[in-house]
């Protein structure tokens, strides 16, 4: 069921189906009840005249002192008949019965019994019959009257054929109804889709269009992505253009030292080296360049669990201890927070003498993740600052760009946090990470 | 030692070979993610360096098949994807270690010599068995501190000993980490190289079990 219009048509016409038909069966019912109860009503009265008439002989042969009025009793096969069978059980009949007579009744009951029935020309009946005990006779006579339900079915029929119309008629304007609805009502959605097709094709800038207030959020929204996504792509061939400029330098003296004879291999190593920090620290910003777009729920015990589980792959001397909330979230990009992870618990491990601690904590709308090691620590002298500076390396003999701290830095400035280092419990290196809990542009409200 | 390099660009393969020959590993290069899942799968590699983007199947299935398979060698994952989601997947699909190009090729020997040495449960670069000491790092032998000139073979087959000192190796096992599979294979070149071995090393060191193989005194 993929077209909302077929669903609220369908789910339309199921209420609409429901409802009318309740009304038309209660409807129904209630006329042919009143059409039946008129029909009955004169069945009894006729029932009474004929009892109030009928007198025995002294044989015990029924008659009638008068005839019951009514044409219809007279007209042969009128549909309404009558019939008395007296103690004797000789049968005097209306004139309308000719030569036939009603369907016996059986005589052991009390009061009036109403049942249906075949005439004599197989038309329905209706018929009212009774036992009637004289004042001054023994034994019992038995009466009774009978008139076609012919016409009261014909009514009833044609009562049920004009409502089951109307009903269908009105059955039908209201599912169209709901069908107008829909497609009035989303036909802003049509509108909107028409305008995306245009920005994918370029034909136009943003949606940028009025719409109603229930739908104007979401076109808010696709005009916030759109010019995000635009923003990312420009950053993206800025950051491309950049790298491209910034390598050609480097290319031009390496082409130059392997040319001259002999090959200035020194400085040809030395270029080298410069091209490779140059694509580390391009890559490293092209990375946080779609910070923004990559954000998301993430539970950084996970993340962490994970960066550990590598790491003693690599250090199996040093235990590696992560402890903290496991429900924790943070928004954040998780491809950068891993980067931010790796470096600094890779970091801790390279210098640990043999445990590294991990702790997670939430702390109001921050998450700071502390790693700390075991390890010899800051050098005494050299600040902060510097450790984390572009390309500074604490120590040269330990393997490792230099750049990790200084991408750590600067991925946690590009999410709205910082990195703080300071001495550890033992003596080792603290490296504290502090990140916004509802992600970079949280506090900002860009685009609200 | 004998190493497998899965390395589709030719030209970086072949400065691997160079530069793990000369560090005295026997080596065999596979140019894609098949023959090199097919060569790790069948060959007794005592580590596997293993790119990531290979054709007609990538380094990290490879990966993932032999360990699933019960693969359990050394593997040094070597790769341009230098992120930290990519080194924690390739680690926890079962690689020993990672490294980002470009890279040192000084940085990789050294890393493929201490994987194969982790394997060996060895955490110094020398071996030290009473007066030999072998020096897996730098590629020397010390016979009472004196050094002992050897042939690359003759430095192969003993630090292959001197990684599984007081253990009998068999003939066939030497044979398959000592060549590369091109090698054209003969047992009888063994028993020569073992011969001259003792002649510089002296009598005693290198033991002969019947039908069983050698053994390297553990000192």
């Amino acid at each position: 069921m993929r077209s909302l219009t077929l669903r609220l048509a369908l789910l339309a016409g199921l209420w609409v189906a429901a409802g009318l038909g309740g009304a038309a069966w209660f409807v129904t019912g209630i006329v042919t009840a009143q059409i039946e109860a008129a029909l009955e009503a004169r069945l009894g009265a006729v029932l009474d005249s004929l009892a109030a008439a009928v007198e025995v002989d002294a044989a015990g042969q029924a008659s009638l002192a008068r005839s019951p009025a009514g044409a219809d009793f007279e007209a042969p096969f009128s549909g309404a008949y009558w019939q008395v069978t007296g103690p004797d059980g000789g049968v005097v009949t209306s004139r309308s019965l000719w030569d036939q007579s009603l369907p016996a009744a059986s005589r052991d009951h009390a009061g009036v019994l109403l049942r249906q029935a075949t005439g004599p020309r197989g038309e329905p009946l209706l018929m009212a019959e009774r036992d009637l005990l004289l004042p001054d006779g023994a034994a019992p006579l038995h009466v009774a009257v009978a008139l076609s339900r012919a016409a009261t079915m014909a009514e009833v029929a044609r009562l049920q054929r004009g409502l089951g119309l109307v009903f269908l008629l009105l059955g039908v304007g209201l599912v169209g109804g709901v069908v107008l609805q829909v497609v009035v009502g989303l036909a802003p959605l049509r509108r909107i889709r028409r305008a995306l097709a245009e920005v994918r094709a370029g034909e136009r800038e943003a949606l940028a269009m009025p719409a109603p207030s229930e739908i104007a959020p979401l076109v808010t929204e696709v005009d916030a992505l759109i010019r995000q996504n635009r923003d990312t792509v420009a950053m993206a061939r800025t950051h491309l253009g950049n790298l491209a400029h910034a390598l050609k330098t480097p290319i031009a003296v390496l082409r130059n030292a392997l040319e001259a004879s002999p090959p200035a291999i020194p400085v040809a190593r030395a270029e080298a080296a410069a091209l490779d920090r140059l694509v580390q620290h391009h890559l490293a910003r092209a990375r946080s360049a779609a910070l923004a777009a990559g954000a998301a729920e993430v539970a950084p015990l996970a993340l962490v669990e994970e960066v550990a589980q590598a790491l003693r792959r690599l250090f199996r001397g040093i235990a590696i201890t992560v402890q903290g909330d496991a429900r924790a979230r943070l928004r954040a990009d998780a491809q950068d927070l891993t980067e931010m992870l790796g470096n600094l618990m890779e970091n801790a491990c390279q210098w640990a003498g043999a445990t590294v601690t991990v702790t997670i904590a939430a702390e109001g709308d921050t998450m700071r993740i502390a790693v700390e090691d075991d390890g010899p620590g800051l050098t005494p002298g050299l600040a902060a600052g510097d450790a984390m500076a572009r390309g500074v390396r604490l120590d040269e003999a330990k393997p490792g760009s230099g750049l990790g701290l200084a991408i750590v830095r600067d991925l946690a400035a590009l999410a709205g946090g910082s990195l703080e280092l300071a001495e550890g419990a033992k003596g080792g290196l603290r490296a504290l990470l502090v990140l916004p809990r509802r992600g970079a542009g949280a506090t900002s409200g860009a685009g609200r | 030692m004998r190493l497998l390099v899965v390395e589709d660009h030719a030209t970086l393969a072949g400065q691997l070979r160079a530069a793990l020959e000369e560090a005295h590993f026997a080596v065999d290069v596979a140019p894609d993610g098949e023959e090199g899942h097919f060569l790790g799968d069948t060959e007794p590699y005592d580590a596997v360096v293993l790119d990531l983007g290979l054709p007609v199947l990538d380094g990290m299935t490879v990966l993932r098949r032999w360990r699933a398979a019960g693969r359990s060698m050394p593997v040094l994952i070597l790769t341009a994807r230098d992120g930290w989601t990519e080194k924690v997947a390739g680690l926890n699909a079962g690689a020993d270690d990672y490294l980002a190009k470009p890279f040192m090729m000084a940085e990789l020997v050294a890393r493929v010599q201490a994987l194969v040495r982790r394997a060996h449960g060895q955490a110094r670069a020398d071996i030290t068995l009473g007066r030999l000491v072998v020096d897996t790092a730098a590629a020397r032998v010390m016979l009472d501190g004196a050094a002992v000139r050897l042939t690359a073979l003759e430095y192969r087959l003993l630090a292959y000993l001197a990684h599984h000192a007081g253990q009998v190796v068999s003939k066939t096992e030497l044979t398959e980490h000592l060549y590369a599979q091109d090698f054209d294979r003969d047992s009888n070149t063994l028993e020569v190289v073992v011969g001259r071995l003792r002649k510089k090393l002296g009598e005693g060191m290198i033991e002969t079990l019947r039908g069983q193989g050698y053994r390297l005194a553990a000192g």
